[in-house]
């Protein structure tokens, strides 16, 4: 494991000054379009994202293979997202892979029963991308799905962790820890029931750490959950006060 | 563009609106239309030369050195500015570069998905290419570093984050404000043996020059319906629209001057009529163009320079 | 000429949750994947599911008891249509004896040729000629107003035109909102006093068009449409005041129905039609009705 950066000081702290297991400032909104049936804002440290939800609507005729929901995403990345220019917004292999793993984690949260003949469309612009750029779309996606009023089994959200040099698991890695050459294990987790809805690991590490590499995932997971759930609670209390719960009553 | 449905009988509502409703006989020219024109009352309460309120924002995107975000009541743009080194062309060896590039966002749309908003996006860029052409109306030789060897090329990125209509004028206002949020860190030249010149790029982030954008020009879409010419259509009173004109208006010593123009859709115009939309979108122009300066100069009062937060997408 | 152009700041961005004010008693809001209460002598309704004998909320929303029937509603979701609703919706495609219209649901909705009103009599049998004449009398894009008639098995709502009130709508605009802004009130048709008529769809879509006269009362229904007829300049900012109206207590989340558009229509005549364009106005507007509504509340 030689040849890449220390990612802790001695004091124990990270590049950022966090501490191994701390997330970065989360800050989100819900309903910042009109036009879409549901979207959402989210910003994890540097990392900005929109989502947009269209429908579900009437699945289209050449797309439908017997009555099943189709979820289409597509993942776009803004070309002034990142230090040095993207030529393009999407159609590399990241954005392709990355759409992907978008429907995969999707897939396993959205109540896809109850929607037969219909389409889902999903999509994700990076506005600016400073690690964790999958992560953190699937965390708006999923902010935006609730906001379209879609039904879930439960928040599907995800979180990346790494591992230092000194084998200390990192939580929610930024651009700079990423590129540093550290392993990188991304996670989408149903947190409550405790699934994994997808993952992805690269560079290599002994796979007795992997254990911990995970739970330390698993445990971002489980604070992104409580973070984006009261988010979703205080955007229900808000847009609910304003009409006095008569749409309730 | 999005598509949108409209029946006949929406169409025609919205026909009415814009033409003069007491049966006063038309005119051709403008001067006589104009003394009519307090009649005129469009679908959300505008008359035709009035635009839909905006909002704006700059230097929200932390990784370019420029940005803004400009919202036209549903028409939502952001744009960053990023800056290269890069070699001028052997034709114009004192000038720097500009390119633009534009996105359709899905997220505007569903339309837009994969390459669907490619033709939109095409067309907004050669709008803007041919505004900035002109040396008069971008002075290119602020970008120049070494003549004939290097020079800064600047990429104007422009997202298209949902679409109420308008888009030319919203684009170009965007744009302008990203660049007149534009910092370009402060480059030395010193001269190395044999006359080759090296360049030393300030590392300090407020060590940075600014470029001058007094004369950019702004675009002013002239959209004729029926028999009259009107500012800021919404999607809905585009789709009544079989003819635009695309002005762009670049001011020079407090006049506005033509940077350009082009028609847009496929109809017709006559050419008394296509006069007065040149006429109506260079006087917009002016005004739309004095107002962006004030609202930028008074949002950079207000922030100081150094910024403490941005609104963004938040509240 | 000089134009009405105005540039805001995002640091001046209005704060629309201020609306939400102080509330003693808040309902308590579940999110998915929540757990409501145990399975046991109740029902799971719309928006919960079942798991190891709870029942769990699946969207996030304010929890509704009836009886043993336990549903969660999104405060925000496309439209789901109930037998009766009447709805606002837009012609898709023209077919064989159906029409396809956009209903703002999950999936497009019909319109059977047997189930609207042909010239010459309700109780005419609908010939291949009619069939034929169906683009003649509903053209794509065409906005009609209907009732939902049934719902078939996978969600398709089938709509019926079959009286006098629904049909084919003339001169007026649309106005787009979330569906769950329209409040379910007996009557979704009304004159308002201010002048002009509204719909009220369920499905969200709400239709502002001119009143009709006395004499031209039960034109509707049919598929006459008068394009020639100038709606004169009064009627129109009456049209225009609405549709802003209606947009800002749509951005404000307040509930649309006759009384809260009266209200804020009441509260905009301070300002000229286009200056409720603005979102310092709009929100005006959203609290001068929301504390006109709470008097009205506690009054009752």
């Amino acid at each position: 494991m030689s040849g890449r950066l220390e990612l802790l000081s001695e004091q124990g702290l990270r590049l950022d000054g966090r501490r191994p297991h701390e997330l970065r400032h989360i800050k989100c909104k819900l309903g910042v379009f009109e036009q879409p049936d549901g979207s959402a804002y989210m910003e994890q440290g540097n990392t900005k994202v929109l989502a947009a939800v269209y429908g579900p609507h009437q699945a289209k005729a050449k797309k439908a293979e017997g009555n099943e929901l189709i979820i289409n995403c597509q993942y776009s990345q803004a070309t002034f997202s990142t230090s040095e220019r993207k030529n393009r917004p999407r159609g590399d292999r990241k954005s392709q892979e990355f759409k992907m793993y978008l429907q995969q984690a999707l897939s396993a949260a959205i109540k896809s029963e109850l929607y037969p003949r219909s389409q889902i469309d999903i999509y994700v612009e990076v506005l600016q991308a400073d690690g964790a750029n999958y992560a953190v779309s699937l965390n708006a996606a999923t902010l935006a799905l609730i906001d379209a009023g879609i039904c879930l089994n439960e928040f599907v959200v995800a979180c990346t962790a790494s591992l230092s040099k000194s084998n200390i698991p990192l939580t929610d890695i930024s651009h700079v820890e990423e590129v540093s050459g550290g392993p990188k294990l991304t996670i989408a987790a149903l947190p409550t029931a405790e699934k994994i809805a997808f993952m992805e690991m690269s560079e290599r590490f002994h796979i007795d750490q992997l254990e911990t590499v995970i739970e330390t995932a698993m445990a971002g997971c489980r604070e992104i959950r409580d973070i984006l759930e009261a988010a979703v609670k205080e955007h229900l209390i808000h847009i609910g006060s304003a009409a006095d719960w008569a749409r309730v009553c | 563009m999005a598509y949108v449905a409209l029946s006949e009988a929406e169409k025609t509502f919205i026909l009415h609106g814009v033409e003069v409703i007491s049966s006063v006989p038309l005119f051709n020219s403008l001067f006589k239309v104009s003394l009519f024109l307090q009649e005129d009352f469009r679908c959300d309460g505008r008359s035709r030369r009035d635009y839909r309120p905006m909002e704006l924002e700059t230097g929200l995107v932390s990784n370019a050195s420029g940005s803004a975000r400009l919202r036209l009541a549903n028409t939502d743009i952001l744009v960053g500015v990023k800056t290269e080194i890069d070699v001028p062309n052997p034709l114009t060896p004192e000038f720097g570069k500009i390119e633009f590039f534009v996105d359709c966002s899905a997220n505007a749309t569903p339309e837009f998905e994969g390459r669907g908003g490619s033709d939109l996006a095409q067309e907004l860029i050669l709008s803007l290419q041919n505004a900035y052409e002109s040396p008069l109306a971008f002075d290119y030789r602020t970008l120049c570093l070494i003549p004939g060897q290097q020079c800064w090329k600047l990429y104007i990125d422009i997202l298209i984050l949902e679409c109420g209509g308008n888009l030319h004028d919203a684009v170009s206002l965007a744009a302008k404000a990203a660049l007149y949020n534009t910092k370009l860190p402060r480059v030395t030249a010193t001269l190395l043996d044999a006359g080759i010149t090296d360049l030393i790029i300030s590392d300090n982030p407020y060590d940075c020059t600014r470029i001058g954008t007094d004369a950019v020009p702004l675009l002013v879409t002239v959209c004729k319906i029926g028999d009259y010419c009107l500012v800021d259509p919404t999607a809905e009173e585009e789709v009544c629209s079989t003819v635009s004109m695309v002005v762009s208006v670049s001011m020079r010593n407090e006049t506005p001057f033509l940077s350009g123009t082009h028609m847009t859709g496929g109809g017709s115009m006559h050419r008394d009529t296509m006069l007065n939309c040149i006429q109506l979108g260079l006087s917009m122009g002016e005004q739309l163009n004095k107002l962006l300066v004030k609202m930028l100069k008074a949002e950079e009062t207000r922030v100081g320079p150094k910024r403490p937060k941005t609104v963004g997408f938040l509240k | 000429m000089s134009t009405n152009a105005m540039i805001e700041l995002a640091l001046d961005r209005v704060d629309w949750n201020d609306l939400a004010g102080n509330q003693e008693q808040l309902p308590r809001v579940f999110t998915p994947g929540e757990v409501l209460m145990p399975e046991s002598g109740f029902m799971r309704g719309h928006g919960t599911f079942v798991e190891e004998e709870n029942i769990v909320a699946s969207v996030a929303g304010v929890i509704e008891k009836v009886n043993k029937l336990i549903s969660v509603r999104p405060l925000k979701s496309r439209y789901v249509g109930e037998i009766g609703d009447v709805v606002v919706a837009r012609v898709l495609e023209v077919g064989q004896k159906r029409w396809r219209v956009d209903t703002n649901s999950r999936l497009d909705s019909t319109l059977l040729l047997s189930s609207v009103n042909l010239p010459g009599g309700e109780l005419r049998r609908r010939s291949a000629e009619d069939e034929q004449m169906m683009r003649h009398y509903l053209d794509e894009g065409d906005l009609i107003s209907a009732e939902v008639q049934n719902i078939f098995e996978e969600g398709t709502l089938s709509l019926y035109t079959r009286s006098l009130k629904y049909g084919k709508l003339s001169q007026g605009m649309l106005v787009k909102v979330f569906p769950a802004l329209v409040k379910r009130r007996k009557m979704h048709f009304h004159n308002l006093p201010c002048g002009a008529s509204v719909i009220l769809g369920n499905n969200g879509y709400i239709w502002i068009a001119p009143t009709k006269g006395e004499e031209q009362e039960g034109g509707e229904g049919g598929f006459v449409q008068n394009l020639n007829e100038v709606v004169p300049r009064s009627e129109r900012e009456v049209i225009a005041r609405l549709r802003n109206c209606i947009l800002a207590l749509a951005k404000c989340k307040l509930m649309l129905y006759d009384t809260s558009i009266q209200y804020a229509y009441e509260e905009s005549l301070k300002y000229e039609p286009r200056e409720l364009l603005q979102q310092h106005v709009m929100f005006d507007i959203g609290q001068q009705t929301q504390a006109r509504l709470r008097d009205v509340d506690l009054v009752d």
